[in-house]
């Protein structure tokens, strides 16, 4: 059931990445309900499955590569919803449903493929649980956070070299898009802070690796914000730290995604 | 029984001979009154603009109704006689559809302006509310509504910008979101700068500093627009507090370099700045546009982006006209059906010397 839900969820996703396209080609510039309603919908599938996926674990589901996968997907999509519409950025679900399009068909296909049988854990530790929830939303945070700075980029290039194309009159506000850069920065990093507070408490002490390139994320957003807030880092530099930097999460997720997979 | 529209504007006349037949708006409900009392015609709109004025009629025929209504004009305007060269004579379906056309913007003088869109619901409401219209009129001009709205969310016809002005506003638009914060300078205090500043304001930029070699006239400008004035060499250290700096000096050379721009940048903590360079020779140096976060467009760039937006919404037209035509032939129109007592074929104007009695369409 679950991964049929995540089918259906994924080929919503689909129909946003059908929609990206279109929007960009037709040149329509009015954001679309319709879009909005297509990814509330994936969104609310990919709950369930992973509600249902939770119930037989017994616990948050980041089990394994491929539910660390959707879980990541899940934590933009819902970030999204929250801070699309309040930071006047509705065209980044434009951009967020190809990437939760592609990332969750791999995630979707790894599922159906394996032969995971969840098996619900004896001892649930509640710091562990609220350290992974927490700790993936901000990664969320930090991947919105670079979808924001290609489109500050992009817009960027745009006005400056007086091009006023289909994708200008559809992009936001550059002004727009850089407050909304710094803000997901700061959501992300109070996030990873509080996921990161929680792995100090957990009964299992986090290792090495994992401790460090999780301070190595956090310290690198903290400073970007910090260095932005204090030190007035310009717009674009800071659009393009927020992007060159999601591969220090990008890459810790993959590793902490594999650390995972034996388990 | 006929629908007819006799009109006159800028493509068949020039200003001094519109000028002649424009409605004083206090006049209006009364000259509604008087063409609604003219024996040929049952309802009527009056549509006065500064560039058209029209008169749209169920009328019992063309000729007639056409007839008395020139005749109308004559007498109201204390004319001899109007020349019918500058008038058009549309009927039946052709007056339907430029009425479509008009309130569509596609007739209009700045192709795809919306003002045109509330200038015709303000007609139909003074000349419903003055009781001359019923239900034909009633159901051609909401269909007009319909299309117009039709047209604007289907086409592009008013993408972009079509003025410099307007440019500039839509830029600064683009590039700080809400004006509601931002502060403009003038540096040169010449007309084409005062009118950017002036659609910035109406956009809600807040404040305005204007600064020019003569004092005396940046006061002057800065009064009229509630700002301040700075003295000419002053403008230099105001460029950290402004997020737009509209220049337009007569000096020989240009005034703002990349060291100075990027000295005030620094100061901006990361805020960005964008300026209209509308002088010639330009005011300000070309490399200014590499800095981060500065947007720098001169008056070609503006020029361009404004012709570009023009031609574009010349290539929207054929469009514009398809879906107009869609909306004829799907939905229908009520007024040029038999129950209306109007034929739903098109009928044949009489014959008017001058102006063909085609829909006026623009090149």
């Amino acid at each position: 059931m679950d991964k049929v839900l995540l089918t259906f969820s994924t080929l919503c996703f689909l129909g946003g990445f059908i929609y990206a396209v279109l929007i960009l080609r037709s040149e329509k510039h009015q954001p679309s309900l319709a879009n909005l309603a297509v990814i509330a919908l994936g969104f609310f599938l990919q709950s369930w499955a992973l509600f249902i996926r939770g119930e037989l674990h017994g616990r948050c589901p980041i089990t394994n590569f491929w539910e660390i996968l959707v879980f990541f997907c899940w934590c933009m999509v819902l970030l999204y919803l929250l801070l699309g519409r309040a930071f006047r950025l509705s065209l980044l679900g434009v951009f967020t449903s190809p990437i939760v399009f592609i990332v969750q068909t791999l995630a979707t296909l790894g599922l159906w493929m394996g032969n995971d049988v969840p098996k619900p854990k004896a001892h649930v530790d509640p710091w562990f649980e609220l350290h992974a929830s927490v700790s993936f939303l901000a990664y969320g945070a930090f991947a919105l956070a670079c979808v924001a700075g290609c489109m500050y980029l992009v817009q960027d290039r745009l006005l400056k070299e007086h091009h006023l194309n289909t994708l200008f009159y559809n992009l936001p506000p550059i002004q727009n898009l850089s407050m909304a850069i710094f803000r997901l920065i700061a959501i992300g990093v109070v996030l990873l802070t509080v996921g990161m507070a929680a792995a100090f408490l957990m009964e299992e002490r986090p290792t090495m690796v994992h401790t460090g390139l999780s301070f190595l994320v956090w310290i690198a957003y903290l400073a970007l914000a910090v260095v932005h807030l204090t030190r007035g880092l310009g717009s674009k530099k800071l659009a393009g730290s927020a992007v060159a930097a999601f591969l220090l999460p990008l890459i810790t997720l993959l590793i902490f995604a594999s650390y995972k997979q034996p388990q | 029984m006929s629908l007819v529209c006799l009109g006159i504007n800028h493509t068949t006349a020039p200003v001094e001979v519109r000028e002649r037949f424009a409605f004083a708006p206090h006049e209006l409900r009364l000259a509604l009154q008087e063409v609604r009392d003219l024996e040929a015609i049952d309802e009527t709109v009056i549509l006065s603009t500064c560039n058209r004025v029209e008169i749209y009629a169920k009328a019992k025929g063309p000729e007639s109704a056409f007839s008395a209504l020139s005749d109308y004009l004559a007498r109201h305007f204390k004319l001899e006689k109007i020349d019918d060269v500058d008038f058009y004579h549309l009927v039946g379906e052709e007056a339907a559809r430029h009425l479509f056309r008009v309130a569509s913007g596609l007739d209009s003088m700045v192709l795809g302006e919306t003002e045109i869109f509330g200038q015709v619901k303000k007609a139909y409401s003074e000349s419903h509310q003055a009781g001359v219209t019923s239900r034909v009129l009633n159901k051609l001009f909401q269909h007009s509504f319909q299309i117009a709205k039709l047209v604007r969310t289907n086409t592009h016809i008013t993408r972009g910008s079509t003025s410099v002005g307007s440019v500039a506003v839509d830029l600064a638009g683009k590039i700080f979101g809400d004006l509601s914060g931002c502060q403009v300078m003038i540096v040169g205090a010449g007309e084409m700068s005062r009118t950017t500043a002036k659609s910035l304001l109406s956009r809600g930029a807040h404040s305005i500093i204007v600064s020019n070699r003569s004092y005396d006239k940046a006061l002057e400008l800065a009064q009229e627009m509630d700002g301040r004035a700075v003295t000419f060499d002053q403008w230099e250290s105001a460029i950290r507090e402004v997020d737009i700096i509209i220049t337009s000096t007569s000096a020989p050379h240009t005034i703002m370099h990349r060291d100075m721009i990027g000295g005030a940048m620094k100061k901006r903590r990361g805020r960005p700045l964008f300026l209209i360079d509308i002088a010639v020779p330009r005011d300000v140096d070309a490399n200014v546009n590499d800095l981060d976060s500065v947007y720098l467009y001169d008056i070609d760039a503006l020029q361009k982006i404004a012709d570009d937006a023009r031609e574009e919404r010349e290539k929207q037209i054929a469009i514009c006209d398809q879906v107009i035509s869609e909306f004829i032939e799907e939905r229908g129109i009520g007024v040029l059906q038999p129950e209306s007592g109007l034929k739903p074929e098109k009928e044949k104007a009489p014959e008017f010397p001058g102006k063909p009695s085609k829909p006026l369409t623009n090149p």
